[in-house]
């Protein structure tokens, strides 16, 4: 459905329900990913939340399947004080933006039971202390390694480069590992977790900007000597995302593959994939005094500010997440559900691919990327910074020297560096 | 009373003129003055969608410093100025080649003609998708051809050098049979008369490409340079399908980044006073280009 088509049918609903309905002018709209199956799975819950709430009618606003183009969209509306969508989904790394914009209610007067779900991603939804958005699902970045080919998993990433090595030599496996290094989001994911598997971080806890640290340095010259000193990664991943890297480990030409779960069902489809049953999934090993890490992705639902009716916005909200629509999202999207409880009461299990210990594993090593209003723009400087030195037009520090000075530039341009809150001139 | 419009229009023919010019006046101001001017206004100001607690402060001419203190914009001012003298070098040797083979054919001209168009029918965007394909992966066809000449390929897209090749080949491969059709145009306009009593003279076709061909086709050179020079100094599609400006920012060109600072980060101040700057360029590089070669194509003719 077009938007002209969704509009057409919001004005046809609403004077339907201003004519008869029970309380006039009550539309609520639910905007969000509809792609494949997420379509199916948002419809039947909508008309659930429908019959149990008669008295609000709410209304699915169709956006981009892109998540950029969303965004976009996002920032257009909100931005013109739109009132709808009344509840929006945001990709993890917005939520900070839209805060600080004052585009999404503040929720803690709604007093959400934040500790049922996981802190990395509550955390994600706070900008200044107070929370502005409730986690739904949650992404974690995987290291998919191949059982056939690898005696073990990797203790940390010097031994990921040699069992890599010795599959490529032994079993003529062309790519010892393969990751998304184009240059675009998914080298930032890809990059925090070997800054983590490291020590490093990209700002640290008071907000000050740590990307050219040593342990920085020492990560992003590890993932360049993987292409150009041990040859387990091919050059060609400077243009790959996450598709083709899905492309060579499936087709059996990589030993090790780092990438999101939502390849793990299309892995094990033994129509498409040659290695069906042939491969398990960890987090990125570690390096000598790093912690395993893993990339925090997913979605949060949040509340317009300027919604006519946050009341019933938030009901659909606590709707949406509540474990028994989670569990079926889990089941037929595949998206792995933001309560903890649910991964340790057995209510998962034969839900995912894995196991929901196995998965809960992995979500632990979970963190976000920096949580700031201009994540965007942080993110495009350290893209073109990573990608200029695994190109090698620049050395590892050079890039993140760079990369930092820009970094430090635009949050004290907006206003946003640490010195500015301590009260210092900045 | 009654003859008074008709002396108004009789009297005074330039009014009459102005008054029918006045719509496509009214037209090009509201559609290229008034935006041209409202950009200008809003490269004086910080206007930045993605942070509305700042405001939209009048800031003078901190976009324009910040513009010309930025390493990326410096850089991509330089990438597009390589592209546009490489490319139209490209262009217009190859175009000029083809036209005169062209001019040849005899038998089966429209079909001839029609089939070297073709490149410049296809859609940018289609055309740069398929040379991605091309040199794309470490199996494609550039790759393939070059291992086959007994050259290691070089990963295209990863190196910053390398990466220029299929950008310029694709624009190259799209643009030169328009270069080719437009030279054809004004080597039909030369006299044959004019070749034959070169040959009389004694002139081989060296001496005739040389002395009759070249200054004869000097005006329609002079247009096509000017025309494709603009329209690569613009230069948006291809590079934005083939490397998005990469690697890091190896290939982008003032166009891209000026994409990227407006409607990727929303900064519409900062990306405004890119437009101008970008707009002033080529303005003043039109402008110096016809005072200095393009006297006798757009001022006075010769008999």
């Amino acid at each position: 459905m077009t938007t002209t088509q969704a509009s057409t049918f919001l004005i046809v609903l609403s004077l339907a329900v201003s004519a008869c309905g029970p309380r006039p002018g009550h539309v609520l709209t639910f905007s969000g990913s509809v792609v494949g199956r997420e379509g199916d799975v948002i419809r039947r819950q909508l008309d659930r939340f429908r019959l149990a709430n008669p008295s609000i009618v709410v209304v699915l606003r169709v956006t981009p399947d892109a998540a950029d183009q969303r965004h976009q969209l996002y920032v257009q509306w909100l931005n013109a004080r739109s009132s709808e969508p009344d509840v929006l989904q945001l990709d993890v790394a917005w939520t900070a933006e839209f805060a600080a914009a004052g585009w999404i209610s503040r929720l803690d007067r709604f007093q959400p039971p934040v500790d049922e779900f996981f802190a990395a991603a509550i955390a994600a939804d706070r900008w200044n202390g107070t929370l502005y958005a409730l986690p739904w699902f949650i992404d974690a970045g995987l290291l998919y390694w191949r059982t056939d080919l690898a005696p073990q998993a990797p203790r940390d990433v010097d031994a990921l480069v040699r069992l890599a090595k010795r599959a490529q030599r032994e079993r003529r496996i062309p790519f010892g590992l393969v990751w998304q290094g184009a240059r675009y989001e998914g080298l930032v994911t890809v990059f925090v977790e070997f800054l983590g598997a490291f020590g490093g971080s990209i700002l640290d806890e008071r907000g000050h900007v740590v990307v050219d640290s040593d342990a920085a340095q020492k990560a992003l010259t590890f993932m360049r000597d993987t292409i150009y000193v041990d040859d387990i990664v091919p050059p060609a991943v400077l243009t790959w995302q996450e598709e083709q890297t899905r492309f060579a480990f499936q087709n059996g030409e990589a030993v090790f593959m780092r990438n999101w779960p939502y390849a793990y069902a299309l892995l094990q489809d033994r129509a498409q994939s040659s290695v069906a049953g042939r491969f398990a999934v960890m987090s990125m090993p570690a390096a000598p005094g790093g912690t395993p890490t893993a990339a925090l992705g997913g979605a949060a639902l949040a509340i317009n500010a300027h919604s006519d009716q946050p009341e019933d916005a938030y009901r659909l909200v606590e709707f949406l997440l509540q474990p028994s629509q989670m569990i079926e999202r889990a089941r037929i999207v595949g998206q792995y559900p933001s309560r903890q409880a649910l991964y340790e009461n057995g209510a998962l299990d034969g839900a995912l691919e894995i196991q929901p210990t196995e998965a809960l594993r992995i979500i632990e090593h979970a963190v976000p990327r920096p949580v700031t209003p201009v994540y965007a723009q942080l993110s495009e400087i350290l893209q073109v910074s990573l990608h200029r030195a695994l190109t090698r037009q620049q050395e590892p520090h050079a890039a993140l020297g760079e990369a930092a000075t820009a970094m430090r530039a635009l949050l004290a341009r907006v206003r946003l560096s640490p010195e500015c809150h301590e009260g210092r001139a900045c | 009373m009654k003859d008074a419009p008709a002396r108004f229009w009789r009297g005074n023919e330039s009014r009459v003129a102005w008054a029918l010019a006045m719509p496509a006046l009214g037209a090009v101001v509201i559609l290229a003055v008034f935006p041209i001017l409202w950009t200008v206004w809003e490269s004086l100001h910080l206007h930045d969608l993605r942070m509305p607690w700042l405001g939209r402060p009048f800031v003078g001419g901190a976009n324009y410093i910040e513009a010309l203190g930025d390493q990326r914009f410096r850089s991509a001012l330089a990438h597009t100025g390589v592209f546009v003298a490489i490319t139209l070098a490209l262009e217009i040797t190859a175009g000029l080649m083809l036209a005169m083979a062209l001019e040849r054919v005899s038998r089966g001209r429209g079909l001839v003609r029609t089939a070297v168009l073709l490149p410049w029918a296809v859609p940018t965007v289609v055309a740069a998708l398929i040379w991605r394909y091309i040199f794309e992966s470490p199996a494609g066809l550039a790759s393939a051809l070059a291992t086959l000449a007994g050259v290691t390929p070089p990963t295209w897209f990863a190196d910053s050098l390398a990466a220029w090749i299929p950008l310029m080949l694709a624009d190259a491969w799209k643009t030169t049979p328009f270069v080719a059709l437009l030279l054809l145009a004004g080597l039909q306009n030369i006299d044959s008369a004019l070749y034959e009593a070169a040959v009389m003279d004694g002139a081989g076709p060296g001496r005739q490409f040389v002395h009759v061909t070249l200054p004869l086709l000097r005006p329609t050179l002079f247009v096509t340079v000017l025309f494709r020079g603009l329209d690569a100094f613009r230069v948006f599609d291809v590079v934005y399908v083939m490397t998005g400006g990469g690697p890091g920012t190896a290939t982008e060109p003032i166009a891209l980044y000026t994409f990227n600072a407006t409607l990727q980060n929303l900064r519409f101040g900062f990306g405004s006073a890119l437009s101008v700057i970008v707009f002033t360029v080529a303005f003043c590089g039109a402008l110096a280009a016809i005072r200095l070669f393009g006297a006798d194509t757009f001022g006075e003719r010769p008999a």
